[in-house]
């Protein structure tokens, strides 16, 4: 089958499905002969993307009175290359993990029709991509959504933990949330305080290389998180990742206290303020420093969460009518002030009518380490005396996450307030060892 | 037999998705563990050779060193394709008449064999359709892409693989030629012709291990088989007639093979450990004596074929022992072996009962390995290349030998392996970046031989030995520095690439071939001695003047040789007398003998034909 028809040989090609085999003929005599595949989000304009039979893709820029012929329609399902496939393994009993997908990085592959990244949803393609994660026990798959995790916000945090909750109570002895890593430790801080009573670790995951590359981190840390999900001791919210650039250890994040700090790399992820809860290496688990253990009682829920909270990042220009703006309406703030927690004096005036009008401002630091702690200086003095919270060494986010928790729990600002000094999930600690963490 | 090449050369212009060098190291400032898994492309396929190497399930260390940074380590996403290595790549193909693709898309290729820390390697295919002339025939050369070259492999033990990172990254162009090579020597001139290009454009790294050839090769009958990474260029049409005598001598097997109607079980392999126990020596030996296990099979038919007595080299046994190795084990023991390793007599006897293979044409194979598992998989293996022996000779990829020969390595990958990069943007490449790149080719070998003839007054042939050294850049500094032309060819062109023997040579520095040059002109050694000295240098001497002394070319002083001549003259006298002027060529060839190096050929004959004459003169005693 082959004939030019009166319309742009453009036009034509671009109809034509996926995978169709052409031969086309440019004005100037060149002859290309390849299957049709999806163009590259960054392709020029009137250039088509030919598959060779080498395995090449080339861009060729297609003119208006180029030929065209079609040698084979496009396959019906791919080209007939075999799916790696994996049937669970019949030797797969005994107490199980539930694996909870939420999209990102770790559940998707490539999309090659779309140029962009498609989620993994089913339990065997999943389990296909993961094959060790069985090894010493079953694992079911529990899809949750399939979302980017810069698309996730505090409706997404309740479905997790409602969905947690409910696989603990059909009998996980621990729960794995595999999650995109943007957004993470927004999540886990949200899971924090959103679970209470856990009879088994929840452990979020992640990976920063996608698993259609034969690098992806994405295999060792899954492996490493269902390892720590099955420990009978440890039960409370933490986020397990590459612990250096190698794959063979990874750290136990304590849930409120941990931080993407790369945008990039493997051991993205740092606790902050404080080492990991430990480490994970092989098979083995090293829990080195106090953990929240096993409840005998139920799981519960606690949200819903709040809304109307924000995060202020004060910087030096920053005009006092622009914050203003920005905060106007909200019921809660966490402004990441700079050193110990602050902000120009000239802040203070709508700071203090802030408060006056009943919303919560807390105060973290934007170093990111270290406290936030108002008798230092001046400045602090006159923001505490304003009636700003300052939240210790509680990281901006986690400050963020608890807020719009305590607004979810109360609309009494004093109670919002008696929330947030209450310690809860690890989100804040007194004590800071001389130690280096990077 | 039909061949076809693919040269790599790395180019200097820094690396192709990262701001560093286009250096190696040998600092190593961290290292990092890693492994890989074979992992489905565009349709989920999962390509043959990567799925062989993931089955090995290896750790992989990565060494990083200044050279490298967090793209190579895997860590951070590739910059840009670098513009500057296209524009070598873009000109490469004008010179080769190629047609450049209007937007150059960069693909991923699944490489699990640990050389790229990604798990694949970067590709592009720039341009098509060109062609090269060499010695009046005109070879296609379909493709020109340009890739990223991979990490560097330093070391191997039982707990991984080792590779450094400064390599990785370097870009490489590939240009691949059609398979209308014929021979060993085609092959050699095709890719001396395509070298001397890349070094036209003056953007290629020098030494060892920066131009690489791939040679497919396929004999009637036979598969394509490409033997990977062919270093000496010298070297190509030896690995290329190795390669076809390989598979003619295979495909006599095969026929063999089939007349006897040999076939390959697939029965379980049997434990033979009880067998050999306290008999064999050798790694069965080792393998029964200390909590190993040896497992055996049957091939029926193959006895006496896979080590046919007083035939080629090239046998059955050893592609199947090559599988066995790639396996995890350290070899094999097949029957045509007996006797060796203590195993013999009843032994035998009894493993032919236990396997089922009685008669003498039957074979049987031996694996020993501490666990039995990897014993199974190489036995697997060794059957899978049995089997392909039944049906002719298998596609797959070989490793080049110091000696000539091939190893096997891993089975030749296909399309299944690339996908799209889509971390690196597609690149156009508009008319006026060619149009720029036209107007300002380099020259072309053709041209730059006119040239160095007419400038140089060098010979053609010796125009061509400099550039086929790949010379003439540094031909043109040396001379540029007032050495005479003749004998600064006479190094470039054949003292140097001569003193590597077979290898590649020494890789000597400018500034000390300017100083080897001085030398030799201010008569502190004579230009006989040029080879000697240059030998010296190479074998590691530190200074000229000590290669000097290493190649015992003390020079001598003109009085010296004079009185040497003398002597000569007289104790030949009878020979003079009968000969004349005729005596001198023999003399010469003694004389020569006594002060090659340590005086200038020119002076030594002179001296010597003075010496003669006066011998003959009237008046002479």
């Amino acid at each position: 089958m082959s004939e030019n028809g009166p319309a742009d040989a453009w036009d034509r090609l671009r109809a034509l499905p996926m995978g169709t085999l052409v031969e086309l003929t440019t004005a100037d005599g060149a002859r290309w002969r390849g299957a049709v595949v999806p163009p590259h989000e960054m392709s020029g304009d009137r250039v088509l993307q030919l598959k060779l039979p080498t395995g090449y893709n080339v861009g060729v820029r297609v003119g208006p009175t180029d030929q065209v012929t079609i040698v084979e329609a496009a396959p019906l399902n791919g080209n007939g290359g075999s799916t790696p496939s994996k049937t669970r393994p019949s030797s797969a009993t005994g107490p199980w993990i539930g694996l909870l997908t939420t999209g990102g990085t770790i559940a998707s592959r490539v999309d090659y029709r779309t140029g962009g990244v498609r989620p993994v949803r089913e339990e065997s393609e999943i389990l296909g991509f993961y094959p060790d994660l069985e090894r010493d026990g079953p694992v079911r798959v529990v899809p949750v959504f399939d979302r980017l995790s810069e698309e996730i916000g505090p409706p997404d945090w309740e479905e997790m933990a409602r969905r947690t909750v409910d696989t603990f109570s059909k009998g996980a002895s621990g729960v794995v949330v595999a999650h995109g890593t943007d957004t993470l430790a927004y999540t886990s801080a949200a899971l924090s305080f959103l679970l209470e009573d856990l009879p088994g670790p929840v452990v979020l995951v992640g990976a920063q290389r996608s698993p259609d590359r034969p690098s992806s981190d994405g295999f060792t840390n899954l492996t490493a998180a269902v390892t720590l999900a099955r420990h009978p001791e440890l039960a409370e919210v933490v986020v397990v990742m590459h612990d250096g650039l190698s794959d063979d250890r990874f750290a136990i994040h304590r849930g409120t206290r941990v931080r993407k700090m790369h945008s990039s790399r493997r051991d993205a992820f740092r606790s902050r303020n404080g080492p990991p809860i430990g480490w994970i290496e092989g098979s083995t688990v090293h829990l080195v420093h106090p953990f929240r253990p096993r409840s005998t009682g139920s799981p519960r829920y606690t949200g819903p969460m709040g809304t109307g909270a924000t995060i202020l990042w004060f910087h030096p220009g920053l005009e006092p009518s622009r914050a203003e703006a920005f905060v106007a309406g909200a019921r809660g703030v966490v402004i990441a002030g700079t050193g110990l927690g602050h902000v120009a004096l000239s802040h203070l005036g709508w700071i203090k009518s802030a408060v006056a009008r009943g919303t919560t401002v807390v105060m973290t630091t934007q170093c990111l380490e270290g406290v936030a702690d108002p008798f230092v200086y001046a400045t602090g003095r006159e923001l505490a005396r304003a009636g700003v919270l300052y939240a210790g060494d509680m990281l901006p986010e986690t400050a963020y996450v608890k807020l719009l928790w305590a607004l979810g729990r109360s609309d009494d600002p004093h109670a919002v307030a008696e929330l947030m000094k209450t310690p809860k999930a690890g989100e804040t600690e007194g004590r800071h060892e001389a130690e280096d963490h990077p | 037999m039909k061949a076809g090449l693919e040269v790599h050369q790395q180019l200097s212009t820094g690396k192709l998705f990262c701001d560093c060098p286009a250096e190696l190291s040998e600092t190593v400032t961290r290292t990092v563990e890693r492994r890989l898994r074979a992992t489905g492309g565009e349709n989920h396929a999962i390509d043959a050779a990567a799925a062989f190497q993931a089955s090995r399930n290896l750790t992989y260390i990565y060494e990083a060193t200044p050279t490298s940074c967090l793209v190579e380590l895997d860590e951070e996403p590739p910059n840009a394709l670098d513009p500057a290595a296209l524009d070598v790549a873009l000109t490469m193909a004008l010179l080769l008449g190629a047609r450049p693709l209007d937007e150059v898309e960069v693909m991923r290729k699944i490489v699990v064999d640990g050389s790229n820390t990604s798990g694949f390697q970067r590709t592009a295919l720039v341009a098509v359709d060109g062609h090269v002339d060499v010695d009046g025939r005109s070879y296609s050369i379909p493709t020109i892409c340009l890739e990223e070259d991979a990490a560097r492999k330093v070391g191997e033990s039982k707990d991984g693989i080792r590779y450094r990172l400064d390599r990785l990254g370097i870009p490489l162009i590939e240009i691949a030629t059609g398979p209308e090579i014929s021979n060993g020597a085609e092959a050699r001139a095709v890719a001396e012709e395509i070298g001397m290009l890349l070094r036209a454009t003056g953007k290629v790294r020098r030494g060892i291990g920066t131009i690489r050839e791939d040679v497919n090769v396929s004999t009637e009958g036979g598969a394509r088989v490409e033997v990977k990474g062919v270093q000496e260029l010298r070297k190509i049409h030896q690995y290329v007639d190795t390669e076809v005598a390989r598979q003619v001598a295979l495909l006599a097997v095969r026929e063999k093979l089939t007349a006897r109607r040999a076939r390959v079980p697939d029965d379980e392999p049997a434990d033979t450990t009880h067998l050999l126990r306290g008999s064999a020596t050798g790694p069965l030996g080792d393998a029964a004596a200390h909590g190993g296990v040896v497992l055996g099979i049957g091939l029926p038919g193959f006895g006496g074929l896979l080590a046919p007595p007083g035939e080629s080299r090239e046998r059955l046994g050893r592609e199947l022992a090559d599988r066995a190795r790639a396996a995890g084990v350290r070899g094999l023991f097949h029957s045509d072996e007996v006797p060796s390793q203590g195993i013999d007599g009843e032994v035998v006897s009894s493993l032919r009962r236990l396997l089922g293979v009685p008669a003498t044409d039957d074979a049987f194979v031996l694996v020993g390995a501490p666990k039995a598992g990897t014993a199974h998989r190489a036995l697997h293996e060794v059957r899978t290349r049995a089997r392909e022996a039944l049906a002719g000779i298998p596609s797959e990829t070989r490793d080049p030998l110091p000696d000539g020969r091939t190893r096997y390595s891993r089975p030749l990958p296909g399309r299944d392996r690339m996908y799209p990069e889509t971390d690196v943007p597609p690149v156009p490449v508009d008319p006026a970046r060619l149009r720029a790149l036209r107007a300002g080719l380099p020259e072309r070998p053709r041209e730059a031989r006119a040239r160095l003839v007419e400038r140089y007054a060098l010979s053609e042939n010796t125009a061509l030995a400099l550039q086929r050294a790949g010379e003439v850049e540094r031909f043109e500094s040396l001379a540029g520095r007032g050495h005479a032309a003749p004998l600064v060819a006479q190094l470039l062109a054949k003292e140097i690439p001569d003193s590597g023997g077979d290898d590649e040579p020494f890789d000597f520095p400018v500034g000390l071939l300017d100083q080897l040059l001085a030398s030799l002109e201010r008569g502190e050694f004579a230009k006989e001695g040029l080879g000697r000295v240059v030998a010296a240098l190479a074998a590691g001497a530190a200074t000229v003047p000590d290669a000097i002394g290493r190649s015992g070319l003390v020079t001598m002083s003109r009085g010296e040789l004079e009185a040497l001549a003398e002597q000569l003259v007289l104790q030949n006298a009878p020979m003079i007398a009968a000969k004349g002027p005729g005596a001198f060529s023999p003399l010469m060839g003694d004389l020569m003998r006594e002060v090659r190096g340590r005086r200038d050929g020119q002076e030594v004959a002179e001296v010597l034909r003075s010496a003669v004459a006066r011998k003959l003169s009237p008046g002479a005693t």
